[in-house]
């Protein structure tokens, strides 16, 4: 979460630089930012302030956004309503659409919290695209957890991993814990401050879970910290130092 | 006290599942004649969707989700529905809750009228058993004690 | 095809009975918890298949919806109060 707030740090500062074309007074607002965002880096240690900072400096203008997931809310819950009637009536159609706005109007803050829902079609099809490779993944994993199982000394080999994360909102770590969770050998025991506890089965599941690809997927899914890599560290490193 | 889950994996799961629960609790209300449910089945679910939010998210939130006034508010309501509806039956003429003559009122054939006074009495019977399993889960998890610094309905502890 | 459904529900109807002792008897409160709620999805499936059976599925359904949600409400405020130690 650090990287991605020093990298939005960089681009407001670029921003600030183009809108005040290189006057003096913008190179000193922008430096000032870095500065700031750079010390907040390095000291902040609690989540919830890291989550404020990231808010803000993101700055979400999105204007109505209580009618925007009102709206939302209202269509898929719609679409759940015919999905469990089947009956298309308009009776029961106009009855689907009353109940439908009647709990939308209710709970309409619950299904999109906190979610920048940006492009919503690129957001949709990016899923399309992920959900094969996820049921690859599920099942490859059931294949070799049933050769653990049923081969005759059972070489499991149990260990707690404790790993960080670059995922930023709550949706899209309850959303990488399912995915371990639904995945065969490996079972999320409890998220703390940003900090996965999983528990594997085996020295190759623990492994593939390591090299981070189901995480980078969720990602590029959600689209935030969409590949965040070592090397956008070394180049905001760069620019960082260039500044003392 | 109900006190708010650390745990968010549960915390989110339920956030999300809560405006499903409702959803499929009004259709099962509203398909009672079609399919098992009704009323008072449909009740217990949206009872229980509310019960889940307040399990998971603790007393505050809930209470500004659905305050106990609007608990008791609306189980009297519910209660209003479905005598208001017997009682209009008896004004038409008839016996109470002889919903055949509710045809005059609402010009369709009385079979129909029938139905649809139906459907009105088991939307009276959810809402009431919805409150009622709300504020009964309330009353008893709080004991009537509730945190010295918020005023409202209940018993102070001295 | 009735009849590898009836086979398949008799057969996950005897692994209830696995279940069972393990609630029975297991040592502890969480063992009991664990076995009572996978009995649940067990119930939920074996419903589902009596409904294939009788050839009134959409039936079924909605009872078997409602089970897993109870059963889930339920596990939840089990382990919420045993981790609290006799608070919700």
């Amino acid at each position: 979460m650090e990287v991605t707030v020093l990298v939005q740090a960089v681009y407001k500062a670029f921003e600030i630089l183009e809108k005040g074309k290189n006057s003096e007074k913008a190179r000193e607002e922008a430096r000032e930012l870095l500065y700031t965002s750079a010390k907040f880096t390095s000291e902040t240690k609690s989540l919830t302030e890291k989550q404020e900072a990231r808010a803000l400096l993101l700055s979400a203008k999105q204007p109505r956004l209580a009618l925007r997931n009102f709206t939302l809310t209202f269509f898929i819950l719609f679409a759940f309503w015919i999905l469990l009637s089947g009956r298309f009536d308009y009776f029961h159609l106009t009855l689907g659409g009353i109940c439908s706005v009647l709990v939308a109007y209710l709970s309409h803050d619950l299904l999109f919290f906190n979610i920048r829902l940006g492009d919503f079609r690129t957001r949709a099809r990016r899923f399309l695209q992920a959900g094969p490779w996820f049921l690859g993944q599920i099942f490859s994993a059931n294949l070799h957890v049933a050769y653990l199982a049923l081969s005759p000394k059972m070489p499991i080999d149990p260990q707690i991993i404790r790993f960080k994360t670059k995922l930023e909102s709550d949706i899209s770590w309850v959303g990488l814990a399912n995915s371990i969770t639904l995945t065969p050998g490996t079972i999320t025991v409890d998220i703390r401050e940003g900090e996965f506890f999983v528990h594997a089965l085996d020295r190759k599941v623990a492994y593939d879970l390591n090299t981070g690809e189901m995480e980078d997927k969720i990602a590029h899914v959600i689209m935030e910290a969409d590949h965040v890599y070592i090397q956008d560290v070394l180049d905001v490193a760069s620019i960082f130092g260039a500044l003392k | 006290m109900i006190s708010i889950t650390d745990d968010i994996i549960i915390r989110t799961v339920s956030r999300v599942l809560v405006p499903f629960i409702q959803i499929y609790a009004l259709y099962v209300i509203m398909h009672g004649h079609y399919s098992p449910g009704g009323g008072f089945q449909g009740g217990v679910i949206l009872g229980a969707s509310f019960i889940l939010y307040l399990i998971t998210h603790g007393l505050k939130d809930a209470k500004k989700r659905i305050s106990e006034l609007k608990a008791g508010l609306f189980s009297s309501f519910g209660l209003l529905i479905y005598s208001g509806i017997g009682l209009l039956c008896l004004i038409l003429g008839s016996n109470y809750l002889d919903y055949g003559r509710l045809s005059t009122i609402l010009r369709v054939i009385p079979a129909q009228a029938r139905s649809l006074g139906i459907l009105g009495v088991e939307i009276g019977v959810g809402i009431a058993v919805m409150a009622v399993m709300f504020s009964i889960f309330f009353d008893i998890s709080t004991g009537g004690v509730l945190p010295e610094d918020e005023e409202g309905l209940g018993v102070r502890d001295e | 095809m009735s009849n590898f459904l009836l086979f398949l529900g008799i057969g996950l109807f005897t692994l209830v009975f696995l279940c069972l002792y393990r609630g029975i008897f297991g040592p502890g409160i969480l063992n009991r918890i664990a076995a009572i709620s996978a009995i649940g999805t067990k119930t939920l499936v074996i419903l589902l298949i009596m409904g294939f059976i009788y050839n009134r599925v959409d039936m079924f359904i909605d009872i078997s919806m409602v089970y897993a949600l109870l059963n889930f409400i339920g596990t939840i405020t089990a382990a919420k109060y045993l981790e609290k130690e006799g608070e919700v």
